[in-house]
């Protein structure tokens, strides 16, 4: 792994698709009109017999996408998360996961990743596609994941939704990093508190068990870029090392990784003191940038740090994360 | 296909079939087959052809027509036609992804069409020119905005293989479709997004016939609108039935069948 400040690439997901499209001609790439937004511009270059603008139509374009993945065709359907889930929900249930047939959501802007106001900030489509039989979920923390996942969701035999953030993309692995449909990664070890996260929240999961491990304490962090099917004997193996769990997802806390691993762990009669970081079930105003969400509705280190101390009972203060100073084309988490 | 057959008469069939597969749970979507008859008949007598073609019911409620048609025509055991919506059937009541003897259909209305573009639009993909998707919809699916975005693409992207067949039986569970929500001009709606559209009499099996011959023949996605009722062609139907849903009862049925035996004989 490599440490922040993360060097940034463009487009990741745009070459995957395209590097990947090559050899399989099966895939169809169907825009909502959010091309260069979704990275797609490249395979429209590349395969533009291959590239179906569906124009902001995203109820048709998700059912026209079922009856083309019907044909044979692999169809990766692009927009922003929020109108490749919330808007044509119904048409997900029964025109594709119903019928579980291979196509591609592809939703970018995760979160409170959008400094566009409620209407752009998709903090509840995990929660709902999550809810649908056959339905897989990925939400990838970094350009590797990005690269590595395409290849393995290609083949998937029913729907598949897969969160990306949108522009600059961190990258967090190193090349040799795995990436798996049915296995989550321990990424640190150690028996004090699990952090269990992913997407965007991954970079500071990380950031946060470094903090904590200068004062002492050990930290398991887990990588659950597969939110459904979930790797529960991963997880239930974190939590039982461990004598406290803080989940950290850039989503609200119903129904999305939080929900998944609280269930899990109930489940399996495991009692933990849990904290869940993300949307505390509030829309998310007021900003210009996306950082400004991040603080003012507790995604930052700062508040995984706070919510591991309490899950530990430490008295006194936790610590502070310090500010990550970036360069243009860096990132670094909030 | 059947070649010379008497369109009609082979309507009724199609009434009958569906009368019998109501007449064991009192109630069902008869209403749906009364209506659009004749629009299946000169479908699946004429132009239709299975194995080649693609068949899309987009109002799952109209299942019951495909499956009596699809027995009419030899492509589905008529033996199941008697498992129609009873329990662990694959003949459910609505439309489901078991329905056999369809490419598509649906429950959750105005998908069907979307679904039609897609078949269409791969087709066209691959340069398959001698391959037509016929879709089923009802007028009520135009009160569905997503019905409209799938007019649109279609009408956008040319897709002449792609053949609507409107049963505008203005009926919805409501009541009267004029009545809840005005759709029309519905032949101008559909000539404005593109589409190349008929309207005509959609109990004249002749009069569809004739327009589904040139809706195919259109250099545009193209819809056949067939003015229709819910209660047509069976006169035991009491005064004020609900054509959206019938009861059925026992003596009813039997006085359905028998007058629709009479007819048919």
């Amino acid at each position: 792994m490599l440490k922040p400040p993360y060097k940034t690439v463009l487009k990741p997901y745009g070459q995957a698709l395209v590097d990947l499209a090559r050899d399989r001609t099966e895939i169809v790439c169907i825009t909502g009109d959010l091309t260069r937004q979704c990275e797609i511009d490249l395979f429209q270059e590349t395969f533009p017999d291959r590239f179906i603008h569906a124009g902001m139509a995203e109820a048709n374009m998700v059912s026209m996408a079922g009856a083309l993945a019907r044909r044979g065709h692999i169809p990766f359907v692009h927009t922003f998360g929020v109108f490749a889930t919330r808007r044509p929900l119904d048409q997900i249930v029964n025109s594709v996961a119903y019928p579980n047939l291979p196509v591609r959501l592809v939703g970018f802007m995760p979160g409170v990743s959008s400094p566009g106001g409620p209407s752009h900030q998709a903090i509840e489509d995990v929660a709902l596609m999550r809810a649908l039989p056959n339905m897989t979920v990925i939400d990838v923390a970094d350009a590797t994941e990005i690269r590595k996942a395409l290849p393995s969701i290609v083949d998937i035999p029913g729907p598949v939704y897969l969160r990306l953030k949108r522009g600059e993309i961190p990258v967090i692995f190193e090349e040799d990093h795995q990436f798996s449909l049915k296995k989550a990664q321990r990424l640190t070890e150690g028996e004090d508190v699990a952090i269990i996260a992913n997407g965007m929240m991954l970079s500071s999961a990380l950031s946060a068990a470094e903090i904590l491990k200068g004062e002492g304490l050990g930290v398991t962090v887990v990588n659950v870029p597969v939110i459904k099917p979930l790797d529960t004997e991963t997880v239930l193996g974190a939590v039982r090392g461990t004598k406290a769990v803080v989940t950290a997802e850039n989503h609200t806390i119903i129904g999305g990784l939080g929900s998944a691993v609280a269930e899990t762990m109930a489940e399996a009669g495991l009692g933990r003191p849990l904290r869940r970081i993300g949307l505390q079930d509030t829309f998310a105003e007021g900003s210009r940038t996306a950082p400004h969400l991040f603080r003012k509705y507790g995604l930052s280190t700062q508040d995984i740090l706070t919510a591991a101390w309490s899950a530990l009972g430490r008295s006194g203060p936790a610590p502070e994360a310090p500010a990550v100073e970036t360069s243009e084309g860096e990132y670094a988490p909030v | 296909m059947i070649p010379n057959t008497d369109l009609g008469g082979l309507a009724d069939r199609l009434r009958l079939r569906a009368a019998k597969m109501i007449a064991p749970h009192g109630f069902g979507y008869l209403g749906q087959v009364l209506s659009s008859a004749e629009l299946f008949a000169a479908l699946y007598g004429r132009h239709y052809r299975p194995g080649q073609d693609a068949i899309v019911v987009s109002p799952g409620h109209y299942i019951i027509a495909a499956y009596a048609a699809a027995a009419e025509i030899g492509v589905l055991d008529e033996k199941l036609l008697e498992t129609y919506g009873f329990d662990d059937s694959d003949l459910e009541a609505i439309g489901t992804e078991r329905s056999p003897a369809v490419d598509l259909t649906g429950g959750s209305l105005s998908q069907g069409l979307s679904g039609a573009v897609g078949f269409a639009l791969s087709d066209k993909m691959a340069g398959k020119d001698d391959v037509l998707t016929f879709a089923l919809c009802s007028d009520g699916e135009l009160e569905e905005g997503q019905l409209w975005e799938a007019a649109l693409f279609a009408g956008h992207n040319k897709l002449r293989n792609l053949v609507v067949l409107l049963d505008a039986n203005d009926s919805q569970v409501d009541g009267p479709v004029s009545e809840i929500t005005t759709i029309e001009p519905i032949a101008a709606k559909w000539e404005s997004f593109g589409w190349d559209a008929y309207d005509v009499d959609g109990h004249d099996a002749a009069a569809v016939d004739e327009a589904l011959g040139k809706a195919i023949a259109s250099d545009k996605p193209a819809v056949v609108i067939g003015r229709t009722s819910t209660v047509h062609g069976l006169k035991a139907l009491p005064e004020g039935a609900d054509g959206h849903f019938i009861k059925l009862p026992r003596e009813l049925a039997d006085a359905a069948i028998a007058e629709l035996e009479a007819r048919v004989a």
